[in-house]
Formats: C-alpha cells, sequence, structure tokens
C-alpha cells in the first residue's frame, strides 16, 4: 500500500506537467543517471561558546533518491544536524560523504553546485521580484563577470514551474504572502540544480495548503528528478505520510531509523515525543491521532539535571 | 490560455525595460543638475561671468585640445603663461572643484551603497560606521604633523577607514552581527576617534592650521584644485572599478548569509573584501575634501527607492545622483552667503539630517536593507 502512494502521486504530477506544456526537463537531465549517495558519519555538531555538542557522534545514512524526514521533539537537534551535515556548520569530528567524496574536499561553489540548503528563515531584499531571487540561486554556476548563460536561464525557467510560482514571477517577494515566499525560496534552491536538497522545515509556519504545496513539490523532485531530499519536519503526520525513510531525533542522538510504518509507532511517539497518540494504518496511509502529553516526572528531573 | 501567456510575457518583457527607464530617467536627471550646477558654479563667484562667457571658456578648445594644459592639470606640470585671467578662474579654480566634488559624492554614493549591503542595513554610512572618523583622524593627523606624507593621503586615510571599521565589526561581533548592533558600535568608535581628532587641536600652535583643519573637519571643497583631482582620481577609478566587478557578489550577500553561504560564497572573506572596496572610495573622498556627511547615507537610500535594489543598477544610480546631489549642495555652500563660504558638508547635513527623519517616521521597519 505505501508502495503504490508515491507513484500515484507521480501520476498526478505527470498530468499536471502534460497540461502545463511543460517543455524539456532539465533537472532530470542531469540526474537521470543515479542519485545521488549522501551520508555522515559519528558527527559531533555544536555550536561555538557552547561546551557541549548538541549532536555527539551520530551516523546517518540518506537513502539515494527518495525523502529521508527527520523529526523529533523541539531541541532534539534536527536543525543543528542538518546544518552538520550540510557543512554550514562545521562539525567537530566525523565526515561527511557527498557520491564518495568528503564534504570538506569540495569547494565552496563546487559544494553549492551538488548540495542545496534551505534554511528556516530567509529575508528577501526590499524591491527584488519572484524572478530576480529564483536567478541568484545560479551563482555557484557564475564566475566574475559572467551574465546568466541559456542553461541558467533554462534551469530558472525549471525551478520557477517546478515550485508551481510562474503566476508570481514578476511579483515582489516582499508583497507575497508567507506560503508564496516560501514557494519562492525553494524555487531559488533548486535552481542550484543540486543532486542533494535539504530543507529545514520548508512547511512549519505555513497554511495547509501551502504545506501540501511545498511537500507535492518535495514528492516531485524525488520521482521525476531523482533527486536526494533530506527534510526536517515538525510534523509527524506529515513525516508519515510523505517521507520514504525517517529518522527520529531525541535529545540529540538519533533514536531510530526505517521507513514511516516501521518507525512511527505509538511506543516511539511516547518516548520520543512524549505523547500518547493513536496510530492506525489506512488506505492513506499511516494516521496519527495524538491524544494527550505525557507527563513523567522522573524522567523529567533527569533531563533537568543532565 | 493563450492570451493570458501573450499578457504574461508581455509584462516580463516590459518589466526590465521600465525599470532600466527609471534608471535612465535618474541619470538623466542627474545630468541635468550637474551641468545646471557646473554653471553656475563658473559663472557666479568674486569674478563674475555671464553665463554665454563661462560656457565659451568651459568649451575653449584651444585649452580643451592643448596636450601641454592636460599635462599640467593631470601630471602636475606648469600651468602654461599664455593663460587669460579668465581661463585661469574657470579651469584653474572653478572647474577643478566641481571635479572633485563629482568624485567625491560619487565615492560617498557608492561606498555607502556598499556599506548597506555589506551590513544588511540601511542605516549604515561610512559616516555611521565609523570608517569616516577613523580615516579622518588620520588625515588630521598627516595635516598637522606629518605633512611629507600628503601624497599618500588616500592610502593612509584608507588604513584608517580600514582599522576604524575592523574595530566597529569587532565590538559588534557576537556570533554574528546585526544592523543595531553594528550602528551602535559605529557611533561609539566614531564618537572615540571624533574626540581624538578634537583633542589633536589642542597641540597645533599655528592658527591657520587649525582654520584649515576646522574647515575640513566639517567636509569641504574650499580651494580644491588639481591636485586634489590627482590624489583622488586614481583611486576612485581602482574603487568604483572594482565595486562594479563585485555587483554579483552584492546581490547574493543581500541574501543574507546563510542563503549566501548555501549558494557558496565564503561570505567572511568576500565581506571583507567588498568592504576594503568601500573603505579605499570612502578614503579617496576624506582625503580631499573631509567629513562630508549624510551624502553616503541618503544617495543609495534615494536610488534603491526608485530602481529597487538590484546592485549594478543601484551602483550605477548613485554614480550618477551622488555628484549631482554634491555638487549642487556646493551651490548652496559658495554663494548662498556669499562672500562667506560655508563647508559643503554643513549644507548636507542640514540637508541629509531631516530626509533622515523623514525616512523615520515614514518607513516602519527602517533598518534591514
Amino acid at each position: 500500500m505505501s508502495d503504490q502512494q508515491p507513484s500515484t502521486s507521480k501520476q498526478t504530477r505527470a498530468t499536471t506537467q502534460r497540461q502545463n506544456g511543460a517543455a524539456d526537463n532539465v533537472l532530470a537531465d542531469d540526474t537521470a543517471i543515479s542519485p545521488a549517495e549522501f551520508s555522515g558519519t559519528d558527527l559531533v555538531v555544536g555550536y561555538p561558546g557552547n561546551d557541549e555538542p548538541v549532536i555527539d557522534g551520530e551516523s546517518v545514512t540518506v537513502s539515494p533518491g527518495e525523502v529521508t524526514a527527520l523529526i523529533g521533539p523541539n531541541g532534539s537537534g534536527k536543525s543543528t544536524l542538518l546544518k552538520g551535515l550540510a557543512d554550514k556548520i562545521t562539525p567537530e569530528s566525523g565526515t561527511v560523504l557527498l557520491d564518495g567524496d568528503v564534504i570538506d574536499s569540495l569547494g565552496s561553489k563546487e559544494l553549492a553546485r551538488k548540495l542545496g540548503i534551505l534554511s528556516q528563515q530567509n529575508v528577501a531584499p526590499a524591491g527584488i521580484s519572484v524572478e530576480d531571487l529564483v536567478e541568484r540561486g545560479r551563482y555557484p554556476y557564475c564566475g566574475f563577470f559572467e551574465s546568466l548563460t541559456d542553461d541558467d536561464r533554462a534551469a530558472v525557467e525549471e525551478a520557477i514551474e517546478l515550485a508551481g510560482v510562474e503566476h508570481l514571477r514578476d511579483r515582489e517577494v516582499g508583497s507575497l504572502s508567507g506560503g508564496q515566499k516560501q514557494l519562492v525560496w525553494i524555487a531559488m534552491a533548486l535552481a542550484q540544480n543540486t543532486d542533494v536538497v535539504l530543507l529545514d522545515e520548508p512547511t512549519t509556519f505555513l497554511d495547509p495548503h501551502h504545506q501540501l504545496e511545498v511537500m507535492e513539490i518535495v514528492e516531485a523532485l524525488r520521482d521525476e528528478n531523482n533527486i536526494t531530499v533530506v527534510v526536517v519536519l515538525h510534523d509527524i503526520v506529515q513525516a508519515a505520510r510523505h517521507a520514504d525513510y525517517i529518522v527520529a531525533l531525541r535529545d540529540g542522538s538519533v533514536y531510530d531509523c526505517g521507513p514511516p510504518e516501521q518507525i512511527i509507532t505509538e511506543q516511539l511517539l511516547a518516548e520520543v515525543f512524549e505523547i500518547e497518540a493513536v496510530v492506525t494504518e489506512t488506505e492513506r496511509g499511516l494516521q496519527v491521532e495524538p491524544l494527550e502529553p505525557i507527563n513523567e516526572p522522573v524522567s523529567r528531573d533527569e533531563e533537568g539535571t543532565g | 490560455m493563450g492570451k493570458l501567456l501573450d499578457t504574461v510575457a508581455g509584462v516580463r518583457t516590459a518589466e526590465p525595460k521600465r525599470v532600466d527607464s527609471k534608471l535612465t530617467a535618474l541619470a538623466i536627471a542627474s545630468v541635468v543638475v550637474l551641468i545646471g550646477a557646473t554653471l553656475v558654479q563658473v559663472s557666479f563667484g568674486a569674478f563674475p561671468l555671464t553665463l554665454q562667457e563661462a560656457w565659451s571658456t568651459v568649451f575653449d578648445p584651444t585649452v580643451l585640445f592643448s596636450q601641454e594644459v592636460w599635462n599640467a592639470f593631470l601630471l602636475g606640470g606648469e600651468i602654461p603663461d599664455w593663460f587669460s585671467r579668465r581661463q585661469l578662474i574657470v579651469w584653474n579654480i572653478r572647474l577643478p572643484r566641481i571635479l572633485v566634488g563629482i568624485l567625491v559624492g560619487a565615492n560617498l554614493a557608492v561606498s555607502g551603497a556598499i556599506f548597506q549591503i555589506v551590513t544588511r542595513n540601511e542605516l549604515a554610512s561610512p559616516y555611521i560606521l565609523g570608517v569616516s572618523d577613523g580615516a579622518g583622524l588620520v588625515v588630521l593627523l598627516t595635516l598637522t604633523t606629518f605633512s611629507g606624507y600628503l601624497p599618500f593621503m588616500p592610502i593612509l586615510a584608507a588604513l584608517g577607514g580600514g582599522a576604524a571599521f575592523l574595530l566597529v565589526y569587532a565590538i559588534a561581533w557576537k556570533n554574528g552581527t546585526s544592523p543595531v548592533r553594528l550602528v551602535l558600535a559605529g557611533v561609539v568608535v566614531g564618537t572615540i576617534f571624533g574626540s581624538v581628532q578634537r583633542a589633536l587641536f589642542f597641540f597645533i600652535d599655528n592658527i591657520a592650521v587649525v582654520m584649515s583643519a576646522q574647515t575640513w573637519l566639517s567636509g569641504s571643497l574650499m580651494g580644491t584644485d588639481w591636485a586634489q583631482v590627482r590624489i583622488a582620481l586614481p583611486f576612485t577609478v581602482l574603487a568604483l572599478g572594482l565595486a562594479f566587478v563585485v555587483t554579483q557578489e552584492l546581490d547574493v550577500l543581500l541574501l543574507g548569509e546563510d542563503t549566501a553561504d548555501s549558494l557558496g560564497m565564503p561570505v567572511e572573506k568576500v565581506r571583507f573584501a567588498v568592504a576594503g572596496i568601500a573603505i579605499i572610495s570612502t578614503a579617496a573622498a576624506i582625503a580631499v575634501a573631509g567629513l562630508i556627511g549624510f551624502v553616503g547615507l541618503i544617495v543609495p537610500h534615494m536610488v534603491r527607492n526608485i530602481i529597487g535594489s538590484d546592485s549594478k543598477r543601484l551602483l550605477i544610480g548613485c554614480l550618477f545622483l551622488g555628484p549631482a546631489l554634491l555638487v549642487g549642495a556646493d551651490i548652496g555652500a559658495r554663494l548662498a552667503l556669499s562672500p562667506v563660504q560655508l563647508p559643503v558638508g554643513i549644507i548636507t547635513g542640514i540637508v541629509g539630517g531631516p530626509y533622515f527623519l523623514y525616512l523615520m517616521r515614514k518607513k516602519e521597519n527602517l533598518g534591514e536593507v
């Protein structure tokens, strides 16, 4: 049943593409070979000024060409792990491998051509148009003095189309709604044309419509462009529904990982998220129904002193 | 559907044109102001000329096409003795003052624009970030104590400005900087450097040097001639040329540190390199004209309001509006209270201060670019 889900969404996506009369798929051409391998081993990631690292010696392997979701409660280290994987915070120790290359060995622009990351909050400069903002995503491909080539233009078009923001392209980014802005930023990250895309809580603060749009884009990246996607999600239901693989974090360590049916259990929700919930398998995938928070004074005390 | 697409396509092609037409209009308006200001400056003064006389002297082919004359102006040779009194006044006193004004206006505007992008802060300017006061202190020291180093003034000023900027950055840095922290640190560092400048006055015995230093601190084009053009021109060409090389970097920096980083930019290095360009530019202006405030703050602001935040267009706009504004203000400085000449910095302060206040009232979230 879970196998069926992606293929249906693939079909609907393909139909909409045909309706739009989509031109040749630039993103797909490049990545048609094989999806990128991406993994982190024994990562220690922390912030300068803090003695204790947030992530202390964890390993994560991302399944190539699939959507991996990082889930966990607030402060469990999801975003930190993501930033460590992207080398945005250089891990104190451990290695991140991208298609066999150690990530530090890549030049900064070279890395930006292979791995894209969209951070949680982004502020667009005043008065910039959607199209101009998406064009900035081509920076890793441009040298000094070079203006956009035809390839760049094609990638920008492709990204705008994939993110479904064609109708907004001449609008000022500042005048858009929160959901529309998020789609535009995603388009910018897509214009980077990377094999691996990391998204830090792309759906938080969005209305249901835009949340679904974002997740549809994520699935399209996987299905049509063979891109490896790692996404931090706040919403367990969303992770259960859209991810192929889930990494659950608690207090900076990987609690468990595997496919959603195996990971999203009532026991995990109790131990990681401290909630009582009912998980049922339905014909539309896993359904999670949160009931009430679990307050365990004993474990609270342990955390408090630790 | 097809119709809709056509409209969309129409809008898309129309958009860049509209923006560029704004830029063109801004450039033309600036040039008109500049020409008008030039005519006024050349004609009026202690030795009045009619507009026609002024015009014909400016476009006098015997001067314009004389290698000897340009050799004198640009390389510091002897002024030819066949110069008439009128030619001397127009070509050796009034025109170079305008030229220096153009260079200074362009430098201040462009460096202000760059500082605003680097710090992502609309309130940033060489003046507010302490760079001016740092450069100013060095220039004042050179003027009063080490006058042998006068030809190297822009370099020395750049060093002083650079040191001040580093200090401001270091003070404001706490796991990154914020617009407000940078401005506060800039004000603090600027105040300290300014105090040291004023303290220097008490060690100067020569009253004439005090007067010239005072004028210079207020920011003035008084008494500037071809020597100042020769000092400022190379650094201006260098700094402005470099500024246009890095417009792409500026565009990406404007997206914020995180995004610039994820687009593969070594943010800290680029930020310092770009700030270095702005410091050279500021230094070139300060070395010849002293501390002229507000131009670096309000010109980029006005241009951004008109044509948006695209770096290349912004810098081009600054290149036109900066000189127009400064040369225009210098008319007021030179002629408003004639025969008394005011430093142009006083005029820009009087005009710029209220503009800044107006911005504060009008915009709710003044700060981030």
